[in-house]
């Protein structure tokens, strides 16, 4: 059966700044947006542009990822053709093959690919916040009759030391990659978003794999290889909402800014909609001395207290005289009577006790361990 | 898994839900902004361990269809499980023919080829939490011919049209009578809950149709009470009872209290129901929103109290709405003010900035309007 275009999901980051949020879930199934798990976005995003096959390649801490990944009617991607299918490390007879960089990752699934002859293979991060239709990057890409394809966004200057920079000529194609650049000499920072002709890349990677000073990553090795043997490499403009979470004070304010209805990443738009794991839950009650303002309130929350300019995923409890003030809750926690929050990230499950007062006034603080609560009392 | 065959009936002519069953079934009606009235009963069984579900659609099948789809989202295993949806038309002028009996005649073929010992008959209009389980257990032990799930209540009124179960001291049901009004304390309405043999159950339906062409499943019970074992199983616990408009609006009402509405939504009875994948609600900073029941995928700007709003629902600015059940997908327009109404699906509200019924008169607003 073929397949035009495969994507293929990087999964595997650890996201060590998460802290606690990410000591036994890799970062794309980190929650976000009242509702979601990271990897929703590159999952939906993939569904609603007709992209069928996904590969989600995981390694870190694996198990809640590939698990949650692997229901692949979440996403709508349990058609005939379709399907989404965990790729974890596996042993070989050349001994336990773990992923030592992206572009490895792929390499070694490389049978997984060949099974569905595709023309294109669509490399995707499992762990970035945004709206595309890959369908149309796609085009874009056969309009160029390009190599390799490369979303990228346009970045403050100043910033763009952060990132991996394209550098272009008149027509976005791209003549130079640096990696993290002290002296930027363009905006366009790479999304980590790549389309490649399959058979190119499937050279590419196997070549690659053979070097031993490689580091077998897309950034560092593949794309200033294919630069140097002057491949058509194109930059695909990305105008819109996109974001990588990497720490705590960007999960938090990624979530802070759905607050604002102009934030570009339409969570509404019913033509765009990011599916997420369907669980049973009741509507959300709200009481008669509840108190609400700019606010994203999920199903199966009861609230009696005051929310304002707060994330609230499923099942959040907020009692009677609770204040929960600039703070993402998430599912199944409990805020008792009197109970203070402010400025935090409440990982899942945690009980606020009663009349405690939680957070601080410059600084996002996650709170995750029972201990951090009581010693605030 | 159990070995009974789930049934959910459709409702007798006692249930009218003023101007929404003119669009829909009474079992696709929204219910609670997130659910359909079907959902409950399907929960209970799926929860029970029943598998095998057989929907009857007395008519206009597509909304009902569309909701239950394969019956997945309600937990049933897709090779093992089954969801069967049983449509049937009367061919007769008169909608007088168009009852249970006829329905399970015309589906008789589905009955006869489950595999299953029991079946469990309901329909979905009354609304409650029952383990199945235990009302098998009861009736595979006491050895009567058919169970009937009997609920004590003083409040008659809240169930006309239904019928009262007589039980003799040794638990037997000794007379099956219509409720007309009279408001006697200890009363045992019947739920149209049955159990029974799936080979008696083909048979009473064969039997009642042959007895008379205008028998509904209940009557003939009802007339064989003293010819058949049938056993009552009480149940105690809470029920909502939709047989008309007014009742589906105070039952709506009333589980704005998260207190009551904890008589419906247990931690280990999940209700399941079709997902909608919208986002989570949005509070804009001038909502005001006290004592509501709120679905996703809503964005609320204005002033709410006592108000369910089902999904995806619009409250536009300056709006003022008090003891309204919004219903999914509709829009109400910037400064609106509503009290005591029922506005169905879809509806845009944009130039009429004023809809105010009363306890005793309930507005309604009609699906898909625009005004």
């Amino acid at each position: 059966m073929r397949t035009e275009m495969l994507a293929m999901i990087l999964a595997g980051g650890r996201g060590t700044r998460l802290q606690d949020l990410t000591n036994k879930v890799a970062k794309p199934a980190v929650y976000y947006g009242g509702k979601y798990r990271i990897i929703d976005f590159p999952l939906s995003n993939c569904a609603n542009s007709d992209i069928h096959t996904v590969g989600v390649l995981t390694q870190y801490e694996s198990v809640l990822l590939s698990s949650y990944v692997s229901h692949d009617s979440t996403w709508g991607l349990d058609g005939r053709n379709s399907g989404v299918f965990v790729l974890s490390p596996r042993e070989k007879d050349t001994g336990f093959g773990l992923y030592r960089g992206t572009a490895d990752a792929i390499t070694q699934n490389i049978d997984f690919i060949d099974q569905y002859q595709p023309e294109y293979v669509l490399i995707l991060s499992g762990d970035h916040i945004y709206k595309m239709d890959y369908a149309k990057m796609l085009d874009y890409h056969k309009a160029n009759k390009a190599d390799a394809t490369i979303a990228v966004l346009e970045v403050p200057l100043d910033e763009a030391r952060r990132f991996g920079i394209m550098n272009v000529d008149d027509a976005d194609r791209i003549v130079e990659f640096e990696e993290k650049p002290a002296n930027p000499k363009s905006n366009l920072a790479s999304m980590g978003i790549y389309i490649f002709n399959y058979k190119l890349l499937r050279r590419a990677l196997l070549a690659d794999a053979r070097k031993e000073k490689s580091s077998h990553d897309f950034g560092k090795d593949v794309i200033p290889t294919m630069l140097k043997a002057n491949r058509r490499l194109f930059a695909y403009r990305f105008h819109g909402y996109w974001k990588d979470v990497g720490t705590i004070d960007s999960l938090w304010q990624a979530n802070m800014d759905l607050l604002d209805p102009a934030n570009g990443l339409d969570m509404t738009d019913p033509s765009w909609k990011i599916y997420t794991e369907d669980i049973p839950t009741t509507p959300q009650f709200i009481g008669p001395r509840a108190k609400i303002k700019r606010a994203l309130i999920n199903q199966g929350c009861v609230v009696d207290g005051t929310v304002e300019n707060s994330v609230l995923f499923r099942d959040v409890t907020v009692k009677r005289g609770a204040k929960v003030n600039d703070a993402v809750i998430m599912p199944q926690v409990v805020i008792e009577e009197g109970a203070e929050v402010r400025n935090c990230i409440v990982a899942e499950n945690m009980r606020i006790p009663r009349g405690a007062v939680i957070g601080v006034r410059d600084k996002v603080t996650l709170i995750s361990r029972k201990a951090q609560v009581m010693k605030h009392e | 898994m159990n070995d009974a065959l789930g049934i959910i009936n459709f409702e007798g002519r006692n249930v009218h839900i003023a101007g929404m069953d003119e669009f829909r079934p009474v079992p696709a009606i929204s219910f609670l902004g997130r659910y359909r009235i079907v959902d409950f009963m399907v929960s209970n069984m799926t929860n029970s361990g029943i598998e095998n579900i057989k929907v009857m659609i007395k008519d206009n099948p597509r909304s009902l269809i569309e909701h239950m789809r394969t019956g997945t989202q309600y937990n049933i295993n897709s090779k093992r499980g089954q969801m069967q949806i049983l449509y049937s038309d009367t061919h007769e002028d008169s909608s007088i023919y168009h009852h249970d009996v006829n329905a399970m005649l015309q589906n008789m073929q589905a009955f006869e080829e489950a595999s299953e010992d029991y079946v469990v008959i309901a329909p979905s209009y009354m609304i409650y939490i029952l383990d199945i389980r235990k009302v098998l257990a009861q009736h595979v032990g006491s050895g009567a011919d058919v169970t009937v799930v009997y609920h004590p209540t003083a409040h008659l009124n809240s169930y006309i049209g239904c019928q009262c179960v007589d039980i003799s001291d040794t638990g037997r049901v000794t007379g099956i009578r219509e409720i007309r009004g009279q408001s006697t304390a200890n009363n045992k309405v019947m739920l149209e809950c049955y159990v029974l043999a799936r080979p008696l159950f083909i048979k009473l339906v064969q039997e009642a149709s042959a007895l008379s062409s205008l028998y509904d499943f209940k009557d003939y019970l009802s007339a064989m009470s003293d010819v058949l074992n049938i056993r009552g199983f009480m149940y105690e616990g809470y029920v909502g009872c939709l047989n008309s408009f007014n009742a589906y609006y105070r039952i709506n009402m009333e589980m704005i209290d998260h207190e009551r509405a904890k008589n419906l939504f247990h931690s280990d009875w999940p209700i399941y129901t079709m997902t909608n994948d919208s986002a989570p609600a949005f509070y804009t900073k001038e909502a005001h929103v006290k004592n509501c029941l709120i679905a996703n995928g809503c964005q609320i700007q204005g002033d709410l109290e006592n108000c369910i709003l089902g999904r995806g629902v619009k409250i536009g600015r300056g709006c003022i709405i008090r003891n309204a059940l919004i219903l999914p997908k509709t829009s109400i327009g910037d400064f609106t003010h509503i009290e005591y109404a029922v506005v169905d699906k879809h509806v845009v509200m944009e130039h009429k900035k004023e809809v105010i019924g009363t306890v005793r008169k309930i507005a309604y607003i009609k699906r898909r309007d625009r005004c």
